[in-house]
């Protein structure tokens, strides 16, 4: 049986080599952990924003219904409400108008957002979500914290936006959405029905879309194919739809730079490789002496196992220990680029990295065990030496 | 002092570390469970489909409810030219 003395003791051999080869087993260890780091991050933001957009979006409407011409989406009549009329379950329908506006100026891109909060579910708590100020009336926006900076200039009470024929359109700020939201509202302008219309140019009876609010749940999926039925001209998008947008799109861009992270993760294995198996003269004599001692074949194995161990962990916790810290403290700031692309607004990303053990594993594996394993054989070869090789 | 104890304190310092950043994350989840009533209201009250995360095109501000074919409407096979865009999967096919 192996004593845990024995093994003690050829640990503070393992690190005292590592020491005397201090240069490259650092330079191991930084890019050993530098890759870790990479890979965690990446998994850390992307969960983190899946379940953001999972927690957040189990409240989005039950049932969107848009208007589909030629392949495209277009303005859905108000008249279409009466023709769901006869659908049992149906709680409420809000029409909504929404779009974008480009601001020339800043180069940024807002949402224009114009319903009735009444008839939505929790519409009349929707104060408890703006910071100052009430909901909007004629005439009145309410603004995301990223517009608000921008537009009212921080201290503007009136400013005005162009509508299509370029004629101005002036809005009193009613109030600003709360910091909290931003991950929802950062870019938004939110007023009533009639003045997002006249924004917009849009005739009175039309709307964007309308919102679908069902009495019982579980009837939703029954509820969206009836209306599919009753108007074939357009799409319905129920929650659970939306949700599994958001899986996919995630799910998509952790694949996609999974992959790019794991050529990272290959050049690693390679240089690790590279390191491990090129014997100096020094290590040849030094196995060569702890051989001719008495040391087994076995006794060396051990050694360099322990040697990948520690080099292996210590840079997996360090690395991983960062990428929690660039996460959850510096808002991913090196894939926040990637992340945001060109957009001029965006949300401070306040991202609460999701630490899950299948994952830690799933990543311990990625990274520890193919560098065990490219290791071994080098290692084998170390502990194969006949005795006197390097003496003679 | 012996190396095996040496490595033992630097665990030690990155464990005291780990915990700090452990209850750092438990801080972080207290702050979001009070933050999820607001959130909450504010998606259903204004019946909000989608994150306001990358707003450079439409597609990848409402990639929910998104027109199916802007991401290639230039031409078919149109190469995406937005950076972000290129990051996204076709949105998931409706009925």
């Amino acid at each position: 049986m192996i004593s845990f003395a024995r093994q003690l003791n050829l640990i503070d051999y393992s690190l005292s080599s590592l020491w005397r080869r201090r240069g490259k087993s650092l330079g191991v260890m930084v890019v050993f952990a530098g890759v870790i780091f990479l890979l965690a991050s990446f998994q850390m933001t992307t969960r983190a924003l899946t379940d953001a957009a999972a927690d957040l979006l189990a409240y989005a409407p039950e049932i969107t219904i848009q208007k589909m011409t030629a392949g495209r989406q277009e303005s859905i009549p108000l008249e279409y409400q009466e023709k769901l009329s006869s659908i049992w379950g149906i709680r409420a329908i809000t029409p909504r108008v929404w779009g974008y506006y480009f601001n020339e100026i800043s180069g940024a891109n807002y949402t224009i957002l114009g319903l009735d909060p009444h008839s939505m579910p929790l519409g009349d708590q929707l104060g408890q979500a703006i910071d100052t100020g009430a909901l909007p009336e004629a005439h009145e926006v309410v603004l995301g914290q990223g517009v608000n900076a921008e537009v009212a200039g921080g201290d503007k009470s009136i400013f005005s936006l162009f509508r299509p024929d370029l004629s101005l359109k002036a809005f009193a700020l009613a109030g600003t959405f709360k910091a909290e939201t931003n991950l929802l509202t950062y870019d938004t302008l939110f007023m009533n029905l009639d003045d997002a219309r006249d924004l917009f140019a849009m005739a009175e009876d039309m709307a964007t879309d309308l919102c679908v609010t069902v009495a019982n749940p579980s009837e939703v999926s029954t509820i969206a194919k009836k209306i599919a039925a009753l108007l074939p001209d357009t799409r319905v998008v129920t929650r659970q739809q939306v949700q599994k947008t958001y899986q996919a799109v995630f799910g998509w861009r952790s694949g996609f730079a999974s992959i790019c992270l794991l050529t990272a993760l290959a050049s690693f294995i390679i240089f690790a490789w590279d390191k491990a198996s090129g014997l100096t003269p020094e290590e040849r004599k030094e196995i060569s002496v702890l051989k001719i001692i008495g040391w087994q074949t076995s006794d060396v194995l051990v050694l360099r196992f322990w040697e990948g161990v520690i080099v292996s962990l210590v840079s997996f916790v360090v690395g991983y220990t960062l990428a929690y810290i660039h996460v959850s403290f510096f808002e991913a700031s090196l894939f926040r680029p990637i992340l945001l692309g060109w957009s001029v607004l965006h949300p401070a990303l306040r991202l609460r990295p999701s630490v899950e053990l299948g994952e830690t594993l799933l990543i311990l594996c990625l990274t520890v065990v193919p560098y065990l394993a490219a290791t071994v054989i080098p290692a084998w070869r170390a502990a194969i030496i006949p005795a006197d090789s390097a003496l003679n | 002092m012996r190396p095996s104890l040496m490595l033992l304190v630097f665990l030690g310092l990155l464990a005291l570390t780990d915990g700090a950043l452990f209850l750092h994350h438990h801080q972080q989840g207290i702050r979001s469970a009070a933050e999820a009533d607001v959130m909450k209201i504010t998606v259903a009250g204004l019946g909000l489909t989608d994150l306001s995360l990358a707003t450079e095109a439409r597609y990848t501000r409402h990639p929910a409810v998104t027109d199916l074919v802007v991401p290639v409407m230039d031409h078919p096979g149109a190469i995406e030219h937005f950076p972000s865009g290129s990051f996204w999967a076709s949105p998931v096919s409706h009925p």
